[in-house]
């Protein structure tokens, strides 16, 4: 059995790792409370601009030519080159979170043949992949702290050069989204636009009338305007989403560590209480014993010199 | 239509990080590519790209309310407009010195050698600092 110091030194030690996990726990909780409001207020923008190219693709005159329109279902599958862009933390101590992303992002990669090429944001997922010896991109640094639209833009940007200058064909996303407490790992199809590939593949009644829209100064022009600001407004959401359910399992993770924290204490403290109790049994019964030898001692010895004096008187 | 009472339509101004404007409004004076374009009730069916510069917006009652835009479109249909954008700002909530810095900033780097990628965004960012710059100092007081 442990001494009674060591059992004080460990529960001393718990205790100040739970300070921390209870900090962290504050920290997230607040985090993730701003994250969900910027959120909401992207939520709008998103939805207006997926049913404004909708409207846009479904309307667009005959004849017209743009990368954005490209479906790219012609390339064979096993040519096809992909980009994954994979939304990881900088940290850990966030339960199964980054790992859930790396698994999904490593079954679709297995699945998928081809080329392909790694997006990484988050320092835990550039070094899980770097450690696998995988092909990520070097020059993609980006951090999933505090999402700003500055760093969405940039993220688009890189990732509509490859687009642009067909080095890689389509997009995939892998992200997480957070409903109430439930965490879930997402993976979705970036470029081609899926509503795009989608109309294009239901051919369009004919005979039906479309209203015409005026379209300034062009359609491909448009195109090229609306199709980026929807991959920024894409990745934006999906950055705020991964901050939003980082914090959300963080939050869960310190909560869960919390409470073990403190059955640890109790357990502990009931141990140290049974030492004490111990070891202050020992001292009373050593300290009794003692003195019962000590009057032992004294009465044997007066019994002694008794003996003596009355040995003297005779 | 009678004389006093101007028609109005529904207008929606979204940006990426939330609803800058929801209500009935008289008149949107929109930047394009080629210049400025004014949008009333009832206008013909159209959809268009817009470019950096700013939008104004004639309120119900002749008021009028300033956002600074950067790219972004808009759709008209069944007199109801709607403006999607990347950002936008009330000229007032321009920080002027930070537009200063972005515009001495992207003017130092469009002046380096760099491959066309970074030139194109170093113009974007120049031309977004110019329009914030612009803005603020025209129509605050």
């Amino acid at each position: 059995m442990a001494t009674i110091k060591e059992i004080r030194d460990r529960i001393n030690s718990v205790n100040d790792t739970r300070k921390i996990t209870n900090a962290m726990y504050l920290i997230s909780s607040t985090k993730l409370r701003r994250a969900k409001k910027m959120l909401t207020d992207t939520e709008p923008f998103f939805f207006s601009t997926q049913a404004m190219i909708s409207r846009l693709v479904r309307h667009l005159p005959d004849g017209v030519d743009n990368i954005f329109l490209e479906t790219r279902l012609e390339i064979p599958e096993d040519e096809r080159r992909r980009g994954y862009i994979i939304f990881t933390d900088d940290k850990g101590l966030a339960g199964s979170y980054n790992h859930n992303v790396l698994k999904l992002a490593e079954e679709k990669i297995a699945v998928d043949k081809g080329d392909w090429k790694l997006f990484v944001i988050g320092e835990v997922g550039r070094f899980h992949f770097l450690s696998k010896n995988m092909d990520i991109e070097e020059s993609f640094m980006f951090t999933s702290q505090n999402p700003t639209l500055h760093r969405a833009r940039k993220i688009a940007a890189e990732i509509l050069d490859y687009y642009y200058s067909r080095k890689l064909d389509e997009f995939y996303i892998i992200y997480t989204t957070v409903q109430g407490t439930k965490i879930d790992t997402k993976f979705e199809k970036l470029l081609p636009l899926e509503i795009i590939t989608d109309i294009k593949r239901e051919k369009p009644m004919t005979g039906t009338m479309l209203e015409e829209f005026l379209m300034e100064p062009s359609p491909s022009a448009i195109l090229d305007n609306i199709v980026p600001n929807y991959v920024t407004g894409f990745i934006y959401g999906a950055l705020v989403e991964a901050f939003c359910s980082v914090q959300s399992a963080r939050m869960m993770a310190m909560d869960s560590a919390n409470k073990n924290a403190e059955k640890m204490i109790a357990d502990l403290q009931r141990t140290y209480n049974r030492q004490r109790q111990a070891m202050i049994t020992q001292e009373i019964t050593e300290v009794v014993s003692g003195a019962k030898a000590l009057k032992n001692a004294k009465k044997a010895k007066e019994r002694n010199k008794d003996k003596q004096k009355t040995r003297n008187y005779s | 239509m009678n004389g006093n009472k101007v028609m109005t339509f529904g207008l929606r101004v979204i940006s990426v990080n939330g609803i800058f404007y929801d209500d009935r409004a008289e008149e949107i004076i929109l930047p394009c590519a080629d210049g400025e374009l004014a949008v009333l009730a009832n206008h013909e069916e159209m959809i268009l790209a817009l470019s950096d510069g700013v939008i104004k917006i004639k309120k119900p009652g002749g008021e009028w309310l300033y956002g600074v835009v950067s790219l972004g479109s808009v759709q008209v249909a069944n007199n109801r407009c709607i403006v999607l954008v990347n950002t936008v700002e009330k000229p007032e909530d321009i920080d002027k010195q930070r537009a200063r810095e972005a515009y001495e900033f992207a003017m130092e780097h469009l002046q380096q050698k760099q491959s066309i990628k970074e030139f194109k965004k170093s113009q974007a960012g120049l031309a977004r600092a110019l329009t914030r710059l612009k803005a603020a100092s025209k129509y605050v007081d």
